[in-house]
């Protein structure tokens, strides 16, 4: 008896694998790693509409992100939905006057996967840039604050690096994205937001930008690696935005240390989730 | 190979995209505060080409002459007076320049004229049964007229709150509204105010802003309007506006905004002016300085930047200050009794 309930349970067990790992093959785009990390760093602040000195200080920054391959372009492509925000505390070079920053930016990436070895994939694809947030100088007049809103259409690419130092895995990940085409908000030249509030006609307000009046880039510098059952990720980023329209400058240079966690999921329908181990993932 | 390429692509495209935006400021010496503070005003001041004609200013004049006053090793104090003084030829009470040690003031569009305003008087007529609130001081003087003070638009008087005193003051025939010595604040409440006194949207003037370095530069004005306070309570007999040289800022707005309305006058003193929006900038040793930025016009595209004529020109005496009589008040009374409803 016990034997036939042992040949069941095994047949039971088998034919349970073989659903999962069919299911596996079959829905790869179910599988999400997904991150948080915290950090600080420095920024350096410039906005003329506000004052023609750079400010500078400490930045705390957010960063949760989450990739997974899709089924686009035979399973080629996977997305990835990047979120950040960033609060600064600066004040002027003579440490008269102070500002607060504080910018919440959302990504989206496609990127096609170029699948070099089996260590190395290198990853380019368009990229959805949303941004909001403002600039407040403490002790302006009416031309205290600055609200930044802008919208971009970029190009993101990826290198991603999977090395082991004495069998010890590592991932290294370096990504870059650059706006290419957009439209942002700005006050004009010397306009304050009270005339804003009693006009409607926000024509000049809403610029065409490309890379001639908003040359930036975000950089991402990440590695991975696991302590005992954690995936651990550190990183450095480098945001660069500026831009240059209606006559105004602003400039936002952060460099930020980032560390927090790793996890890989397998999403099953109904949206519950399992973690899964880090050696099936889309990134 | 290919991944030699890609690599190399990327570096390039990064270097591509590091062109730094920066803005090109003078060091924090004597010459290089003096440079940024005239340059600020030089493009940022909205008042630059109307003083010119007003009074002949003359701002490169102004660059030339003030100069020869800066030395390499001036202190800081001995800097300071030479930019306050600069600054006091644009003839504006919105500019000032902040240091640690002082703030520049320009006063004299009030130190020239009449004061027309003294609190002991006031005292007279406010007794001691005034009520207070939100800012608000006020009575209903013997002969029914009611008499309101406001002292600054930084009070914030909320909705309800004007709704209360104007439904308590109804059975009155007529109100003062003193804004003597009231220095400005927030433009918001001024229309707030305004709002209250009319029926109708009403063209009250034009605003327009800096659109770039040149003196010249200004944007195509947009119109701007007071609509009627709906489901507010809304005052509807006479109203006098009592005003002295010291009525400044969005105070002067508001008066400007008042005068467009039929069933109020205007009595007492010119206001001071001020009818540009201010901004604030700074300079390399981190002074701040605070400059007109946004020309407020009348009705009639008139500048109101040096004050706004009342309908009714009067000055306190020197007999009705002895006999403890305020004669803006007086007069204003006398005003409201005969135009009576």
């Amino acid at each position: 008896m016990k034997r036939v309930l042992s040949v069941i349970l095994s047949l039971l067990c088998l034919c349970h694998l073989s659903a999962l790992a069919q299911e596996d093959s079959l829905k790869a785009n179910r599988y999400v790693v997904r991150s948080t990390l915290y950090g600080v760093g420095h920024t350096n602040i410039l906005d003329t509409y506000l004052s023609p000195m750079e400010y500078s200080g400490m930045e705390l920054r957010l960063l949760r992100e989450s990739m997974r391959m899709t089924t686009l372009m035979e399973g080629n492509v996977s997305y990835q939905s990047m979120f950040q925000a960033n609060l600064s505390l600066t004040e002027n070079k003579a440490a008269t006057g102070s500002e607060v920053a504080f910018l919440a930016n959302w990504n989206q990436a496609w990127h096609y996967q170029f699948r070099l070895d089996e260590n190395l994939k290198l990853m380019a694809g368009p990229i959805l840039d949303l941004n909001g947030g403002f600039i407040y100088n403490l002790r302006n007049s009416n031309n205290p604050v600055q609200a930044k809103a802008y919208i971009n259409l970029g190009a993101s690419g990826m290198a991603i690096y999977r090395f082991k130092i004495k069998e010890y895995p590592f991932i290294l990940r370096y990504q870059l994205n650059i706006p290419l085409v957009g439209i942002l908000f700005s006050p004009e030249y010397g306009q304050p937001y009270y005339e804003m509030s009693l006009s409607h006609d926000w024509g000049k307000n809403i610029c065409f930008t490309s890379i001639h009046n908003q040359p930036s880039l975000r950089q991402f510098l990440t590695l991975d690696f696991p302590i005992r059952s954690t995936v651990v990720r550190v990183g450095y980023i480098a945001d660069i935005q500026q831009a240059k329209v209606n006559q105004l400058k602003s400039h936002q240079w952060s460099h930020a240390f980032m560390v927090g966690l790793v996890k890989n999921f397998y999403v099953f329908k109904g949206k519950r989730q399992v973690s899964m181990p880090s050696s099936i993932s889309p990134f | 190979m290919f991944k030699n390429k890609i690599i190399i692509s990327l570096c390039i495209f990064t270097s591509l995209f590091c062109s730094c935006i920066t803005e090109d400021v003078p060091g924090n010496t004597p010459q290089g505060n003096f440079e940024a503070l005239w340059n600020i005003i030089d493009s940022q001041y909205c008042f630059l080409d109307y003083k010119n004609k007003e009074y002949g200013l003359d701002w490169d004049a102004i660059y030339r002459e003030y100069k020869e006053k800066l030395t390499p090793n001036m202190s800081n104090k001995d800097l300071f007076q030479v930019l306050s003084s600069m600054l006091e030829e644009l003839r504006d009470g919105h500019v000032n320049l902040v240091a640690r040690h002082e703030t520049s003031q320009y006063r004299e569009w009030y130190d020239s004229y009449p004061a027309n305003f003294m609190d002991t008087i006031q005292r007279i007529y406010l007794g001691k049964d005034y009520v207070v609130s939100s800012g608000l001081k006020y009575k209903i003087l013997e002969d029914n007229i009611a008499y309101v003070y406001y002292e600054s638009f930084n009070s914030a008087v909320g909705e309800s709150n004007l709704d209360e005193v104007l439904n308590e003051l109804a059975i009155c025939d007529g109100l003062i509204l003193d804004v003597r010595n009231n220095g400005g604040g927030m433009l918001t409440l001024s229309d707030r105010w305004a709002a209250r006194f009319t029926n109708e949207k009403v063209l009250t003037g034009y605003m327009c802003h800096k659109t770039g370095k040149g003196h010249n530069d200004f944007s195509t004005p947009i119109a701007v309007y007071v609509e009627p306070a709906t489901d507010r309570v809304r005052w509807q007999k006479p109203v006098v506006v009592l005003t002295n040289r010291r009525s400044y800022s969005s105070t002067n707005d508001f008066v400007n905004k008042m005068k467009q309305f039929p069933k109020v006058v205007i009595v007492g003193d010119k206001t001071g002016g001020g009818s540009g929006l201010p901004f604030s900038s700074e300079l390399p040793n981190g002074w701040s300085v605070r400059f007109s930025a946004s020309p407020m016009y009348d009705p009639d595209m008139k500048h109101i930047e040096f004050g706004i004529e009342p309908d009714i020109k009067v000055d306190m005496t020197s007999e009705d200050i002895q006999k403890g009589k305020d004669t803006l008040i007086e007069t204003a009374r006398e005003y409201l009794r005969k135009h009576k409803e």
